[in-house]
């Protein structure tokens, strides 16, 4: 353990670290473009440079290691006039053209120029022409005359995803960004290359030009693509609707998290939130005709009561894409008081997987529907819509589900493929049939009561990953209006059903999770935080899922 | 706390009666009145032009010169092949107090302009006229040197001005066969197309 | 038969005359008060482009006037409401009949007075009539149920009855003068000469009384520098509930009063329809001269020269509008009461002694 005193402060690091990390310890942050802490280190940026006593000439701080003794300034004039030199260095082919450039805002070449920039430039040649614009991919886009030739880009293909698309050519400063012969960078997580480029030559051909940067507020929340759960920040614009048609979600970015995705999110995640502003109910519909809250409500409560005490049976298709909290209200409200058949279980063709970030399970709460036991041990959703046509089960809820997807996985029981035919169908038998999601589909079209809910971004509340990780989606921004999250219909069910539940929200409905479930155990939501919080007691079927 | 004391002077005798002051007054304004009336019958009949009756200027016939730095309604300049110099870049947008700048950006044919606006609306009806929008660009894009000063509608959304009236200062909607495609030519609704070249574009000074 | 046409000819001629005279009033103030400060005033109204110097807004302004909404506040009394506008401009119209406007006019062997309505005591009617335009005033403060225009009517009603005062001793000293009432008797009487030479006029008998009459008149009518009443825009004043042609009576009925008592002081201080030297047969000179002028020409004269003055206090009154400040509340009542009131008292004494003891 090497001690070490950076910019007057004392500082332990481990063997082997090198400046920059003991500094990002102690709290210092140095400038860098070619150093992630992700790569490999490569050294060519020099903008990390330092001055460091005893050394004779200035040291980049990323691949310099620590040694006893060592004194470190990283704000000495030597060490800024250093760094003003790289800067004009680096800007002396820079095109300069951040108007158009949807990096700035977010640029680094940009904020330490700000910082250290040699503000009146020296440079009079032509600058080098290479070509912009150039679509390398399906998500991505080059600019050759803005890179700064950190070989970032280069080493996350090499190393991350060990696809080697990119390289570097030519020499000096004909020296350019580029793909080999053939290639194209269309492997699952090339959105990541935008995201470490530390200026604007790679760029997201999905948010190119809809907006500036600096109009984005941020949130903290979950990927709901897969059982991985990769901590993502949501991008969002409310106040200027005039960009991007109105959509308020612009992009997704991942969020560090060491225990689930460290850096990276792979690109289906990232560039599959299009739902959340495309195509969602909005309305609360009776058979197609238009109807308020409070008539639903009423409704759906009444006759309820009514097959309850007929004797009817109920079935439930719940979801997994559901929070934890949701569920234990559906489980609590159906199973409990109606004495339902609820379950979330709904068999599909398993996804495309791979041994990095991308699960084969599609669903962000498949081990909270285990936890809770909705996991279809005796029934699962394909037995329920059996039942339902064969006349067996009176009402239905189905929660988000297109119903019609069922048959994308392997026929289970006496079940073919469900098409809008048996909708119809399961419409006429049913005397209640009850569609609650965000974005329209067959079921929607065909069920009773269609229920208009908030999007995963738009609500509070938990899931648990497939390493048995619960970790908490936040809430971004309001639902569309008259849209609802799904726990605020679930708890004025309950109170129409004579059924009141005393929680009134997210946070409490956990607690009563907690209280009942003893994997969760002493778990609030201060505990899980942003970075989430591993179960205490992890259920076998998460072990078996985990790799 | 500073104090400041007032001295008010006693008036005269002379002064307490009125009268002489009321016919002080109206000497003065008396003197005015036939002077002007003098000034303005010599004028009909064409005689000493030079001397001026009236402070007043006639606004809509006589316009009142500008000075240089003055803001009016804003135009967008234009390339020489007649494109927007805008590249879309939404400083203005984002610069602008009044939220009157609505922009949408779309990709240019030319790689080396990369970007250019989609839309470009100014809502007049909010503009504030700070100038804050031709302050930041960094293209020269947009300018407020029309001399355009009677800007008035019937109805708020005719305030609202779109990139072609924008960028071709005489045209007035309502505008028809618009296209908002690259290079954002239109006709004026006669039929007629319009170039924003050779319109009556008002140039000060 | 004939002479109820001939009464309703004269009415017709006074009232066409008064109200096209209030009608340019209207023109003269904003004219006359642009040229003071260096304006031209308006000019845009305008007849197939002809615009005659912004002579048709006043016609601009009675179509304008017609055209607005007449809104009658809620919770207030429609009826008095609507009557207070017109009591004020039915008082300030009727006061015409008693101002002479010319001498006697033979016509085949009927004599003809040019006076509506020729009565003996045809000063006291025009003060009567005077006076009962403050109910106008008060009711339009009352019925618009409005705390401030209730202020500024009781405010318009206090200094209306002070001046009246003020206003009716003034005169005395002049009825004092000429021994009667009658106005046209009044003009008759001012047909003498001081030293054969000066014209004696009401104003050389009775200068202060002349004085007094003009400032009290210009209080009376609500004239700056005494428009407290109105104020327009600064102190509420009793028609702040109006608008549309109610709002517009009561300006009629202000520029009526104006004209009434540009008319009453011509009458009464400056020789009415007198021409000086012109005797019903002609011109007379002091110096010997004279010039035969046949009846219907001595008559027109005397008309025209009774307009030109009526006209020429007009101006006058504007002009003192537009050089003066207003008065304070306390200052205005000061000087009704501690001013012109004394004055006047002390006027009408000494001219009683004079023509007691001095006279005859």
């Amino acid at each position: 353990m090497p001690a070490l005193t950076i910019d007057g402060t004392a500082i332990e690091c481990p063997d082997g670290s090198t400046v920059i990390q003991a500094a990002e310890r102690a709290g210092i942050f140095i400038p860098r473009y070619c150093y992630h802490p992700g790569l490999s280190i490569a050294g060519n940026c020099r903008i990390c440079l330092v001055e460091i006593e005893k050394y004779p000439k200035l040291q980049i701080a990323c691949n310099t290691p620590v040694t006893e003794g060592m004194t470190v300034h990283t704000k000495s004039a030597k060490a800024e006039d250093g760094r003003r030199a790289v800067l004009e260095f680096l800007l002396a082919n820079h095109p300069l053209d951040c108007p158009v450039c949807d990096q700035s805002g977010e640029c680094d070449l940009q904020n330490f120029y700000m910082n250290f920039g040699l503000y009146d430039p020296r440079f009079r040649e032509q600058k080098v022409k290479k070509k912009k614009a150039v679509s390398i991919g399906p998500h991505v886009m080059l600019d050759q005359e803005r890179c700064i030739l950190c070989s970032r880009c280069v080493r996350f293909t090499d190393e991350i995803t060990k696809t080697g698309e990119f390289g570097i050519f030519n020499r000096a400063d004909k020296a350019e960004l580029g793909l080999y012969p053939g290639e194209r960078l269309d492997n699952p997580y090339s959105g990541n290359v935008v995201d470490i480029c530390p200026v604007g030559a790679l760029t997201d051909q999905d948010f190119r030009f809809k907006a500036r940067v600096w109009y984005l507020s941020s949130a903290p929340t979950v990927c709901n693509g897969c059982a991985q759960g990769c901590n993502v920040d949501i991008h969002y614009v409310l106040n200027r609707p005039h960009l991007n048609d109105g959509a308020r979600v612009l992009r997704v970015k991942p969020r560090y998290n060491a225990d689930v995705n460290q850096w990276w999110m792979c690109d289906e995640g990232r560039y599959g939130f299009g739902w959340i502003d495309k195509g969602r109910l909005t309305k609360v519909r009776h058979r197609g005709v238009e109807s308020t809250w409070e008539q639903a409500m009423a409704a759906i409560a009444a006759e309820l009561t009514k097959l309850r005490w007929n004797g009817s049976r109920i079935g439930v298709i719940a979801s997994s894409q559901l929070t934890n909290e949701e569920l234990f209200l559906i489980r609590e409200i159906f199973q409990g008081a109606l004495g339902a058949q609820v379950t979330a279980a709904f068999p599909t063709r398993p996804g495309f997987s791979d041994d990095f970030l991308i699960k084969a399970d599609k669903s962000p709460n498949t081990l909270g529907t285990t936890l809770l036991a909705l996991d279809g041990a005796t029934h699962d959703a394909a037995t329920l819509v059996d039942e339902a046509l064969q006349g067996r089960i009176e009402a239905l809820w189905v929660f988000g589900h297109d119903l019609t997807k069922l048959g994308d996985g392997p026929p289970i029981n006496n079940v073919g493929l469900i098409n809008e035919e048996s909708l119809r169908e399961l419409s006429r038998k049913l005397g209640l049939f009850v569609f609650s999601g965000t974005n329209e589909n067959s079921t929607a079209s065909w069920s009773h009561w269609v229920l208009p809910t908030a999007a995963y971004v738009e609500k509070d509340g938990t899931f648990v990953n497939c390493h048995g990780r619960v970790q908490r989606i936040g809430r971004a921004f309001p639902p569309v209006p008259d849209c609802r999250e799904d726990w605020t219909i679930l708890l004025e069910i309950a109170r129409q059903l004579n059924h009141p539940l005393a929680w009134q929200n997210p946070q409490q409905i956990f607690q009563g999770l907690t209280e009942v479930l003893p994997p969760l155990a002493g778990l609030t939501y201060e505990k899980i935080g942003s970075l989430g919080a591993p179960l205490a007691h992890t259920p076998p079927a998460a072990e078996a899922a985990a790799p | 706390m500073a104090v400041k004391v007032l001295h008010r002077r006693e008036l005269t005798f002379w002064e307490k009666l009125y009268v002489p002051q009321i016919v002080g007054g109206l000497k003065v304004t008396s003197a005015h009145l036939f002077r002007n009336l003098f000034l303005h019958a010599a004028h009909r009949v064409g005689r000493l032009k030079h001397l001026r009756a009236s402070v007043t200027s006639q606004y809509p016939e006589e316009p009142r010169l500008l000075a240089t730095r003055f803001r009016s309604r804003h135009r967008l300049t234009v390339r020489e092949d007649g494109t927007p110099r805008c590249v879309g870049c939404m400083l203005c947008e984002t610069v602008c107090p009044a939220k009157c700048i609505t922009i949408v950006a779309g990709e240019h044919p030319d790689p080396n302009v990369e970007k250019y606006p989609v839309r470009f609306d100014i809502d007049l009806g909010v503009c504030v006229y700070c100038g804050y929008c031709v302050e930041v660009c960094p293209e020269d894009a947009i300018r407020m040197d029309t001399g355009i000063l009677d800007v008035a509608a019937y109805s708020r959304d005719a305030m609202k001005l779109d990139i072609h009236e924008l960028m071709d200062p005489a045209l007035r909607k309502p505008v028809s066969n618009c296209s908002l495609k690259f290079p954002h030519q239109c006709r004026v609704a006669s039929g007629q197309l319009k170039d924003h070249r050779s319109g009556t574009q008002k140039v000060l000074h | 038969m004939i002479d109820l046409a001939v009464k309703l000819t004269l009415a017709a001629f006074v009232f066409f005359g008064v109200l096209n005279l209030a009608a340019l009033h209207t023109w003269l103030e904003r004219k006359q008060s642009a040229i003071i400060q260096d304006r031209i005033g308006a000019n845009r109204a305008s007849i197939m482009g002809w615009r005659l110097m912004g002579l048709f807004h006043p016609l601009a302004d009675s179509i304008k006037m017609f055209m607005k909404e007449d809104i009658v506040p809620a919770g207030a009394d429609r009826i008095l409401h609507t009557l207070a506008p017109a009591f004020s401009v039915f008082f300030a119209l009727v006061a015409f009949a008693g101002i002479p406007f010319g001498d006697r006019l033979v016509l085949g062997g009927r004599v003809i007075e040019l006076q509506i309505a020729n009565i003996d005591a045809a000063l006291l009617y025009v003060f009567a009539m005077l006076s009962l335009g403050v109910y106008g005033v008060i009711l339009a403060g009352f019925a618009s149920r409005n705390n401030y225009a209730l202020l500024g009517g009781l405010r318009a009603t206090a200094q209306m009855i002070s001046y009246e005062i003020a206003l009716g001793i003034a005169i005395i000293g002049l009825v004092m003068v000429y021994g009667t009432m009658n106005l046209q008797e009044i003009v008759r009487g001012q047909a003498k000469y001081l030293g054969g030479w000066i014209p004696l006029w009401g104003i050389v008998v009775q200068p202060v009384a002349f004085f007094v009459f003009l400032t009290a008149a210009l209080a009376e009518t609500k004239r700056v520098p005494f428009d407290l009443p109105e104020g327009e825009s600064e102190i509420i004043g009793y028609f702040v509930e109006y608008s549309g042609m109610k709002f517009g009576m009561f300006f009629l009925a202000d520029f009526l009063e104006t004209i009434l008592v540009a008319c009453l002081a011509t009458t009464l201080f400056f020789g009415g329809w007198q021409v000086p030297y012109l005797t019903p047969d002609g011109f007379r000179f002091p110096w010997g001269t004279t010039i035969a002028v046949s009846q219907w020409i001595y008559v027109l004269l005397g008309v025209a020269s009774f307009s030109i003055k009526v006209v020429a206090f007009c101006v006058l009154f504007m002009q003192i509008r537009w050089t003066l400040p207003r008065f304070r509340y306390d200052q205005l009542m000061r000087l009704g009461w501690l001013g012109l009131f004394p004055i006047s008292v002390v006027n009408a004494l000494v001219t009683a002694a004079v023509l007691a003891f001095f006279i005859d």
